[in-house]
């Protein structure tokens, strides 16, 4: 249409490059639409130094073109090639076995010290909810949120008590519905300890100390019928993992938490971001433990009956995990 | 009194909009700034329905197809759905935004994206983070009011509370980042889409020494205008294309007509420009002030608007 000299300088700008810019528009719609993994060599090796053309054509038209239009496609151009560029490139499969060989057991041994306090507000919430019963039973409708623990109160009779524990037909006996409850409660409060550490610590210690609280009236409720070692074999076959995934999410919200109030040299907000690397694989080996404490509390504690059993297993499986934190992802040497 | 406290507002009026505009800017590691719009909440709240469609959906089919098989009893129907749910949930939103670049299918509907506050790539970690952080933000107290009629109301006023200040921390800085958004360093964007207009001074090149051109303008009639006057020019001029019907055409050819009337008179070009020559004319305006003034601009000059040579203090 028109030679090269009766052009203006931006105009010529643009007819040099605009075949390259093409490209890139294209290859960058085949990356968006079938993913980064469907181009040829060659492609993605174009697609690489074409959006590294694109930003300096991008930076020289900013200085030299009045074209409004072409600065819009420009920016535009490599908005989209920049995001394609750089995207994700791990495949899921190596993301979860990473998790698993090395990231979270050590993210877990970095969080120790944040760990034990969470197990440390537990123990001492179950510690005065146990004591503070058997000074007053009237403690126990204190403590425990209405309709958890169904007709196990303080006016329980001993046999019911017992029945409850050694069941084997959830469906009659409700605790099916029961376990369910238990599990999307615990799951709750192992969610909120964990989102509400980031506000100074404060919440996510005392949920947990008021959910250690319950468990302790609880508790004594049945050892002062004598059930005592019966309530924990039922407790320990699932609780074991439960209650410390409870523990282990007060420990990531206590390190968020902790973040905020002490953030050393960084900003307050920095601090958090750092703080939520490994806080984040620490609820993530909550939530994993939550699942395995339903499949537990589904199955396992309907089938195991006998008390010695359900202790072997609960602890058994509280074993592994310690050693999974301890022995994962420690580097030969 | 009264005009020290409007120039107050005036001034945070002008640092929240720079603001906003800083906001827009992402830095890639190759170092030329990208501008990427930031999504508003409204469309946000879009693709998050959608998404919150698609998994209940999941869900129940999920929970239809076990209840077909027997799986479930009656009791523990209530608590496997919302257990189901939940675990649908969660990882869906992770997956789908880490397979498809920081988007779901929401997302991809509403055409917004995750990106990465620093620039770089979106990791795992952070995508992970604000996921969880959205269930802690919103799903559960939200769940906490729809699903539970005996909730006591200290608690539901509590859920109320929390939810309002999870969705009010988002209007409170430029990013519109939720606590989620701010633990894991991200933000959500519009999808640019580039679109290559043809280059206006393409078809009306310079004509060449040997013919005689149509219109020819003197340096000093270029110095009148800057960018922002060449650039509405730019509008009218691709604007010309589109008119279709014949009473617009009329509007528009007294339009442009009233046009070249003023630039002429402002310019100081004497001949008399014929009504079906304007659009020509000022095609060939168009051309030869881009010129002058990326030359100006080569050289150091940038010429914002009309105003470029006149200080705050000398109107």
């Amino acid at each position: 249409m028109a030679d090269e000299s009766s052009l203006i300088r931006s105009a010529r700008f643009r007819q040099e490059r605009e075949h390259d810019w093409r490209r890139l528009e294209h290859l960058v719609a085949k990356a968006e639409g079938r993913g980064v993994q469907s181009l040829r060599f060659s492609e993605s090796r174009d697609l690489a130094s074409l959006y590294r053309q694109a930003t300096t054509s991008l930076a020289i038209a900013r200085e030299i073109s009045l074209d409004k239009a072409l600065l819009a496609y420009l920016e535009a151009l490599a908005a989209r090639a920049y995001l394609c560029v750089y995207a994700p490139q791990e495949r899921l499969g190596g993301l979860v076995l990473r998790f698993f060989t090395s990231s979270a057991p050590q993210a877990m041994r970095r969080c120790a010290a944040f760990i034990l306090a969470g197990f440390a507000c537990m123990g001492l919430g179950v510690l005065v909810g146990y004591l503070l019963y058997l000074e007053n039973s009237e403690w126990f409708y204190v403590f425990m949120p209405p309709g958890l623990a169904g007709d196990r109160g303080p006016d329980a009779s001993t046999e019911y008590l017992r029945s409850v524990i050694y069941d084997s037909d959830p469906d009659h006996s409700g605790l099916g519905a029961f376990a369910s409850l238990l599990f999307s409660h615990n799951t709750r409060i192992a969610i909120f300890v964990f989102g509400l550490g980031v506000f100074a610590c404060a919440p996510a210690i005392l949920l947990t100390f008021y959910n250690g609280l319950a468990i302790g009236a609880f508790y004594a409720v049945h050892v002062e019928r004598g059930l005592g070692w019966d309530l924990g074999g039922w407790l320990s076959i699932h609780g074991v993992t439960e209650l410390s995934a409870i523990c282990i999410a007060c420990g990531g919200g206590i390190r968020l938490g902790f973040a905020v109030l002490f953030p050393g040299q960084s900003t307050r907000r920095e601090a958090l971001r750092l703080a939520g690397r490994d806080a984040v694989k620490v609820a993530l080996v909550a939530a994993l433990m939550l699942l395995a404490a339903a499949l537990l509390e589904g199955f396992a504690r309907q089938l195991v009956q006998d008390m010695t059993t359900r202790y072997i297993v609960g602890w058994g499986i509280g074993a592994l995990w310690l050693s999974w934190f301890l022995f994962g992802g420690r580097r030969r040497r | 009194m009264s005009t020290a406290a409007l120039s107050r507002k005036e001034r945070r009026a002008a640092k929240r909009a720079a603001r906003h505009a800083a906001a827009k800017q992402v830095l890639p590691p190759e170092g030329v700034p990208l501008e990427l719009p930031i999504a508003s909440l409204g469309v946000r709240l879009g693709a998050q329905i959608a998404d919150i469609l698609i998994t209940t959906a999941a869900a129940l089919a999920l929970l239809l197809l076990m209840g077909i098989l027997g799986l479930l009893g009656v009791y523990s129907f209530m608590g496997l759905g919302m257990l189901l749910f939940f675990l649908i949930r969660v990882p869906y939103y992770v997956i789908a935004e880490l397979i498809w670049n920081g988007q779901t299918l929401g997302k991809k509907l509403m055409k917004i994206k995750v990106v990465s506050h620093s620039g770089g790539p979106l990791t795992a970690h952070s995508l992970v983070l604000r996921n969880l952080m959205k269930e802690a933000e919103i799903f559960l107290p939200g769940q906490l009011l729809v699903s539970l009629q005996s909730v006591d109301p200290l608690t539901g006023w509590i859920s109320v509370a929390w939810v309002t200040m999870a969705l009010a921390i988002p209007l409170s800085n430029p990013y519109r980042q939720r606590l989620g958004d701010m633990l894991a360093g991200t933000h959500v964007v519009h999808l640019p889409v580039p679109i290559l207009l043809k280059d206006l001074a393409r078809e009306n090149p310079r004509p060449s020494a040997a013919e005689t051109p149509a219109f020819s303008f003197l340096p000093h009639q270029l110095d009148h205008y800057g960018a922002f006057e060449l650039q509405t020019l730019e509008a009218l001029l691709r604007a010309q294309d589109r008119i279709a019907d014949t009473s617009a055409h009329r509007r528009n050819q007294a339009t442009v007509v009233s046009i070249v009337e003023k630039i002429r008179r402002k310019i100081g070009y004497a001949d008399v420009v014929k009504p079906e020559e304007a659009v020509a004319f000022l095609g060939a305006f168009y051309n030869a002030q881009r010129a002058y003034l990326e030359q100006r601009q080569i050289f150091g000059e940038r010429r914002e608007d009309k105003h470029y040579g006149v200080g705050p203090n000398d109107t």
